[in-house]
């Protein structure tokens, strides 16, 4: 009789167990999205920031066309290949800053531009730390024999080269 | 915004992070926010602010070279399920929800969106973070960590193997910059030190090494030394004919301390360790004194690696009466050293540092979600309903 007892208190445990992963695996999950979709925001915002500038009357006809394939082509990357869109994007930007006199004729648009980047700074390093939670969390054994993450893809780390942004 | 705080040591008992929750809550206060704060209290009547909400009587514990005032228990968990129930939080700021305290409890209580800051460093103290592979869960709710320093960070990345936006602690810039300069401070030649200096690793005993060497240099020495405790252990420790050099003063109200900073020609802090931020010193560098300080990784890079303050070798009294005797010659060196603190100090005002806060909550908050008490049947309909889930990036 007690071993059936100590049986039945051994797979509740284990079954609670299970629920408490599932759990966690879960709000991991929850936490991805949310730092992915604030990323995403936050990049979008940068492209069309990107767009209006390159519209500005002073920029050349050659520039104007970097930045907008850059911006577009951000825009449309699949998110795989997103953060490497996003570098092309930076680096455009980064040398449109550099090489010319224009961000002083527009103090306002660029001032923006900073404080978007120091947000999209932010947002990488949260994004970043959930996805390797999960995915640190996603190897493990439990995870793995019960498949306790269901059909939910492994979440992407969003590579990025710091001296770009 | 609505945002929830919870500090895990007692309100009404003077520390860092409390000081540093209280001036939080009233900077966002004051931009038009609501701030809840649930906290230990000694004594709920003393508690005088209003945002703050007393989650009962906290215990004392022997922590990090000091006693640390900490509450848990059933009847912390109901007032803590109580207060997040009640207030349908946008997003909860949790500080040092490492701390078997009050933030460790509305952490493991809450679901939703949560923020939490380490301010604690301690690279080598592996007792606090024994306990780390039963925080993991808990920790890993929340949806951003903030770090006060490096040093915080490096301690959270080695303990719990995670990673954090460092943000330092914010003060008052103004508070200490329009500080009165008291003459009696500045008579002759003073180096001030303040901290409860019965504390070994407040690094008094190092200053005082120094004096003997200090009074052959400077012969007008002063040293004022501020700061709850007994002063005559430190006296009797020194050479009889030094003793005149040492004034004590005694605990300061927050104006006496800006003003002490502001008038001393030197401010020293010679702390051996167990600081992981050093807020005094970006205090000492709002009120533009010139500061000498230990080279503890946290202080140096509060002072910008040597560019707002000078450091001398840990422990090391040859080399800070060295740093001192150096720059008290050279009136110059010191106007610049005073002007360059200055200018520093402002990225640790809270104008810089709120919107950065701000920004890491609206990082964490998800759309239109809110703080809500976890409970178990909800587990079990997440759990049975998550082969539905949308699909993922």
């Amino acid at each position: 009789m007690s071993e059936f007892i100590i049986g039945l208190l051994i797979t509740l445990a284990f079954i609670w167990y299970l629920t408490f992963s599932a759990n966690r695996l879960d709000r991991l999950h929850h936490r991805v999205e949310t730092s992915w979709a604030n990323l995403d925001s936050i990049l979008q915002r940068r492209a069309a920031l990107a767009g209006e500038i390159a519209h500005l009357n002073e920029v050349d006809p050659a520039t104007n066309l970097l930045l907008t394939s850059a911006a577009h082509q951000a825009r449309d990357a699949e998110i795989s290949e997103r953060s490497e869109a996003e570098s092309g994007l930076s680096e455009a930007l980064k040398l449109l800053r550099q090489e010319s006199d224009i961000p002083e004729l527009y103090p306002e648009i660029f001032s923006e531009l900073d404080s978007i980047t120091d947000r999209l700074r932010t947002a990488i390093a949260i994004h970043q730390e959930s996805v390797t939670a999960t995915r640190k969390r996603r190897e493990k054994l439990i995870i793995r024999a019960f498949r306790l993450a269901g059909r939910a893809p492994l979440p992407i780390t969003y590579p990025f080269e710091d001296d770009v942004l | 915004m609505k945002i929830g705080m919870v500090s895990p040591y007692a309100w009404d008992v003077p520390g860092g992070v409390q000081a540093h929750v209280k001036d939080l809550a009233n900077h966002f206060l004051a931009e038009g926010h609501d701030v809840s704060v649930l906290a230990p209290a000694l004594d709920e009547e003393a508690v005088a602010e209003e945002f703050v909400v007393s989650a009962g009587r906290p215990v004392a514990i022997p922590y990090n070279g000091a006693v640390a005032r900490v509450l848990f228990g059933p009847v912390a968990a109901t007032r803590v399920r109580q207060w997040i129930a009640r207030n349908e939080f946008d997003v909860m700021h949790l500080h040092e929800p490492a701390i078997p305290s009050l933030s460790l409890l509305a952490c493991s209580i809450a679901e939703g969106p949560m923020v939490g800051t380490f301010h604690v460093a301690a690279p080598r103290q592996k007792v606090a973070f024994a306990i780390a592979p039963l925080l993991e869960p808990v920790i890993e709710k929340l949806r951003a960590r903030i770090a006060v320093s490096e040093v915080a960070r490096e301690t959270l990345t080695i303990h719990l193997d995670t990673d954090a936006v460092v943000i330092p602690n914010g003060i008052d810039t103004s508070f200490f910059a329009s500080a009165n300069v008291n003459p009696e401070w500045k008579r002759e030649f003073t180096i001030g030190f303040l901290g409860r200096f019965s504390e070994p690793r407040k690094g008094l005993n190092v200053l005082m090494e120094a004096v003997p060497n200090l009074t052959r240099a400077i012969p007008n020495l002063r040293v004022l030394i501020a700061g709850p405790g007994e002063g005559l252990e430190v006296m009797q420790a020194l050479n009889p004919s030094l003793r005149n050099r040492i004034v004590f003063l005694g605990r300061l109200s927050e104006e006496d301390k800006a003003s002490f900073l502001k008038s001393v020609d030197l401010y020293v802090a010679p702390n051996t360790g167990g600081e992981s931020f050093g807020i005094i010193l970006a205090e000492a560098m709002a009120a533009g004194a010139a500061i000498v300080a230990s080279d503890l990784p946290a202080f140096e890079s509060v002072l910008g690696y040597g560019k707002y303050g000078l450091t001398f070798t840990n422990g090391d009294a040859n080399h800070l009466a060295k740093q001192i005797i150096k720059i008290a010659k050279d009136q110059k060196a010191i106007a610049d050293l005073r002007e360059q603190a200055e200018l520093g100090a402002m990225k640790f005002d809270w104008k810089t540092v709120g919107p950065e806060i701000m920004n890491v909550y609206q990082h964490a908050q998800g759309e239109s979600e809110k703080v809500t008490v976890g409970s178990e049947p909800r587990t079990w309909l997440r759990f049975l309903s998550r082969e539905d889930r949308g699909e993922l990036s």
